[in-house]
């Protein structure tokens, strides 16, 4: 065996072959050999400073750090001589020099690695009989992270991840000597996106999780693999719980997904489920008072409502508006009794157009790695999905990969992208139909519409022509109109370029957006992408209830008053329905509204799979117990209520099978296969649409633009005012472009009004160039800022803004 | 509100300009707003930062790293005392207390009046002549109370 790559060493008297550039310390788990380490981390790669993986390597003059060594042909290495074995003694005796004797209260304790690594290692004793360094104990380095000073033992884990894995840099460590300690800049809290990931990785009980601390002994805990249900990178994490309460979320590393890390949200945006807000139980809404039923009755008076409905109106007058939230199980079981049973295509999940299937490849997480080229467009990975701007941060910084971003807006990613330009409010479809015509035939489009120079948007046509391998990652949610349509056409071309390797990653943020296309709630597509006759979009039904031509709705995990475009509007329509079924997990706007009323588990205490951005099927496990019946329960009742052939299902994995028979591309998905790591379903066929037209954007008389920008940290019903992570709340701003703000006579700080379509927001301003002139950037913030109340019916909305 | 001045400008690019990235630049830069304003604060760390694309808290953490940068305004003469072993054995401490109790400030402080700064330093490399301090960039060796008297009456 000559393979080059290769390399033999020896380890204990055992022989490894290992990948060249493989680290000491990493192969000698090859062989079952541990090697001690505390700054160590495969993550971060090679450090050195801890010391505590000294070993022996023969022809080597003195013991060398097997985390920093890489292995070399025929090297001969020991790592239990006595060498090395007081070596390690000897390190760990200073490691410990001022490090407190409190492992009986620190929550660290029977999961630290110090703790471990003393026994395994250490010595049992010490020489150093003086007394320890008295350091602070109770140091909030944000309101989610507190670090105790004693227990530091300064290995620089925590900085390095900062540094680069987050790419902020705002944990770093200050002075030096017996001082050296973790700070941020001038002690402001360490508010990143992706802060409490040092918590997991601190080696010692240092940082640790405010909420958490001295709660619970971690060998208590009942921990459940699950995954979680913010965003649609379906993150791996351990839910830990003690007496059924949620104790601590912590990661589940899951390379093909998340690479070992999660966002704050994930972390500490979990206390919903004991929110006193949570729908629990069912209920009809008799003379204005909500009377409690059974939920079995209520789902029962449900299916029966909407059958006499049918029958007397024809099934085009019920509909069904889902959500993103729900896990596959739960869409496909509603879409079966809408579609199926009722004989309706009014289904939806979204108020933005989309279709499943790509022209291309459907890219995974590490494409984003190996690719030359990632191409965003129309996404702020940052806010919308930021585990995977992580895995961006690190395609860049690391793997070499070059990224280009085509957006209406400047993001976080923008100082790390080889081209950023920026579109036009609106003009997301003649933006990318003169990127397809100039990847085409050459051409840049009318600058005057796209807001894209020539020059800007021929260099961008050279950059896709020489990647080799592209990755697409677009957000449907952010395009306009039919822009969707333009993007896919836009997506065959790139395909068709000669000598280049290419996919695309559809990055709607919403947890389930991909498994909720699949499942078929759409109006124009069965599951598995099958075209079926048209049914009315989520907005189509809200005019038809308008118009009173839509007689019931059923909501699932969806709350329109607020998150549709509309506002008012929206809710006067659905007041104007005969029946309106609301089966959530909180009470919301629309639950409000409802006559009746049916609880949701909920993330926590639901189970099923979802479908990651990434096409990955993976199992949500359920973290804590419920008397409630599970969703796909109630839902099965109301088919089977009115179905000729009843269908029971014992658990939820009998859906997945079905799913599995039923769903395109589903067919090998199943409770084994998805186990450990998930799976990747086939990819949905594409229906190849036609080449859009370019829609006009219609101009109004006067006002600006208006796009509403995706928050992480919004205060809405999953974000309370008392979350953990309030202080990541920004109160009601409005983006302003300097030429706009010159224009109207604004300065930075002013209040200003917008109005539109009879609603009206009150924000501060900001002179930024977020955008392009002749359009505002709006962070939704909050349910009740209301900022959806703004936005029209067109593709664009456009709103006046005034001094306030 | 901290400022670069056009000279400062040309300084910077300059000094950017020497190395092959931008970082490398760091340690000449707090050195530039040091000698021109005694210390560097917060302000200068993120101006300093923002020049040269570190974010604040690491030009927060390399400045700590150095003993010789100061965070707090300082006097017109900052006088750094070594107190290392050559020094230390020649009396380096009680001419250190006797420097402190003449211009009647702790170690690290600044006297009222803005002249002087006292701090203890670690060698300064001139472990043949120690006793010594250094006065801003002047070198005084084999101290004793009598010189030091001389050389602070001399200061203006």
């Amino acid at each position: 065996m000559s393979d080059d790559n290769q390399v033999n060493i020896t380890i204990n008297d055992q022989p490894v072959t290992v990948p060249k550039g493989t680290l000491l310390v990493d192969a000698a788990k090859e062989v079952g050999v541990e090697i001690p380490v505390f700054c160590y981390h495969e993550k971060l790669g090679p450090f050195g400073c801890c010391r505590m993986c000294l070993v022996e390597v023969e022809k080597m003059p003195k013991l060398t750090t097997a985390c920093t060594q890489t292995v070399m042909p025929d090297m001969v290495v020991r790592t239990e001589s006595p060498k090395v074995v007081k070596a390690q003694q000897g390190v760990l005796e200073f490691t410990l020099l001022n490090h407190p004797l409190d492992c009986p209260v620190c929550d660290k304790g029977g999961e630290c690695p110090l703790q471990d690594n003393t026994f395994k290692f250490g010595s049992g004793t010490t020489r150093m009989e003086f007394d320890r360094a008295d350091n602070d104990k109770v140091t909030p380095l944000s309101p989610v992270i507190t670090i105790d000073r004693e227990r530091c033992i300064a290995c620089q884990r925590c900085t390095r991840y900062s540094d680069i894995i987050e790419q902020e840099q705002a944990l770093v460590m200050l002075n030096r000597g017996f001082k050296n300690e973790v700070h941020t800049f001038c002690d402001e809290p360490y508010a990143t996106r992706y802060s409490g990931n040092v918590i997991d990785i601190c080696p010692v009980g240092a940082l640790t999780n405010t909420e958490f601390r001295f709660k619970a002994r971690s060998w208590n805990l009942d921990n459940a693999e699950t995954l979680c249900a913010h965003c649609g990178c379906n993150c791996n994490m351990t839910l830990g719980s003690r007496t059924n309460k949620l104790m601590r979320i912590q990661t589940r590393p899951n390379d093909l997904v998340d690479d070992g890390w999660i966002c704050d949200k994930a972390r500490f945006g979990y206390d919903f489920i004991e929110s006193e807000d949570r729908l629990l139980e069912a209920g009809t809404v008799v003379g204005g008072a909500r009377k409690k039923v059974n939920a079995l009755d209520a789902a029962v008076q449900v299916a029966d409502s909407l059958s006499k409905i049918v029958d007397e109106y024809g099934p085009e007058s019920v509909g069904f508006l889902g959500s993103a939230y729900g896990t596959n199980e739960e869409l496909y079981l509603y879409q079966k009794l809408f579609r199926s049973v009722l004989g309706t295509n009014n289904l939806d999940h979204k108020t933005y157009q989309d279709t499943p299937g790509l022209p291309i490849d459907h890219y995974d997480f590490l494409n984003v790695e190996t690719a030359n080229l990632v191409l965003l467009i129309g996404s702020d990975p940052a806010e919308e999905l930021p585990i995977l701007d992580l895995r961006i941060k690190k395609a860049v910084t690391r793997r070499g990969v070059k990224l280009a971003i085509l957006n209406d807006q400047k993001t976080a990613l923008d100082k790390f992208a080889e081209l950023s330009s920026t579109y036009n409010v609106g003009a997301d479809g003649a933006a990318l139909s003169a990127l397809a015509n100039g990847l085409a035939e050459g051409g840049a489009g009318d600058e005057s519409v796209t807001g894209i120079s020539a020059e800007q948007m021929k260099s961008l046509v050279e950059l896709i022509r020489s990647g080799k391998k592209v990755c697409v990652v677009y957000n449907p949610a952010s395009l306009t109109g039919n822009s969707i349509h333009m993007l896919k056409h836009l997506l065959s071309v790139i395909g068709k370029i000669p000598d280049i390797e290419c996919g695309a990653i559809p990055a709607a943020p919403s947890t389930n957006a991909v498994g909720a296309m699949d499942m078929g709630i759409l109006p124009d597509f069965s599951p598995g992408g099958t075209p079926a006759d048209k049914g009315l979009s989520a907005m189509e039904m809200i005019d038809k209830a308008e118009s009173g031509e839509l007689k019931a709705l059923l909501m699932y995990r969806s709350n329109p008053v607020v998150d549709f475009p509309g506002g008012k509007r929206v809710e006067a329509a659905l007041k104007n329905l005969n029946l309106l079924v609301v089966h959530d997990m909180m009470e919301t706007e629309t639950s409000q509204l409802a006559h009746i009323i049916l609880p949701s588990n909920g993330p926590g205490y639901d189970e099923g799979t979802t479908t990651n951005i990434g096409g990955r099927v993976q199992y949500r496990r359920r973290g804590l117990n419920t008397k409630n019946l599970p969703d796909w329960k109630i839902v099965s009742k109301m088919i089977n209520s009115l179905s000729e052939e009843p269908v029971e299902y014992i658990t939820s994995f009998n859906v997945t099978e079905e799913i599995s028979e039923k769903v395109p591309g589903y067919g090998e998905i199943n409770k084994k296969s998805i186990r450990k790591e998930g799976k990747t379903r086939e990819p949905v066929t594409s229906v190849n649409g036609s080449v859009p037209q370019v829609e006009k954007v219609n101009s109004a008389d006067q006002g600006l633009k208006l796009r509403v920008a995706t928050r992480l940290f919004t205060r809405d019903k999953i974000l309370s005012t008392s979350s953990p992570l309030a202080h990541h709340f920004l109160p009601s701003t409005v983006n302003v472009h300097a030429d706009d703000a010159a224009k109207l006579g604004f300065s930075e700080g002013d209040e200003a009004v917008l109005s539109a379509n009879g609603a009206e927001v009150r924000a501060k301003v900001e002179i930024s160039n977020r955008c392009n002139p002749g359009a505002v950037i709006v962070p939704m913030v909050a349910d009740d800022q209301g900022v959806q109340g703004l936005a029209g019916g067109g593709s664009v909305s456009w709103v006046e803004v005034k001094k306030g | 509100m901290f400022t670069f001045t056009p000279e400062d400008e040309k300084q910077i690019e300059k000094i950017v300009g020497k190395y092959p990235v931008k970082r490398s630049a760091l340690l000449p830069l707090l050195t530039l707003v040091q000698r021109r304003d005694g210390y560097i604060s917060p302000e200068a760390m993120k101006a300093i930062g923002g020049k040269l694309e570190l974010s604040p808290a690491y030009v927060q953490s390399v400045m700590s790293f150095y003993t010789m940068y100061h965070t707090h305004p300082t006097g017109k003469y900052i006088i750094l005392f070594c107190h290392n072993i050559s020094c230390q054995l020649n009396g380096a401490d009680d001419l250190l207390a006797y420097t402190s109790k003449k211009l009647g400030i702790d170690v690290g402080g600044t006297t009222k009046d803005k002249k002087f700064t006292l701090h203890r330093e670690e060698c300064l490399a001139a472990c043949s002549g120690g006793p010594m301090m250094r006065v801003n960039d002047v070198f005084h060796e084999n101290l004793t109370t009598a010189k030091i008297d001389k050389i602070l009456d001399s200061l203006a």
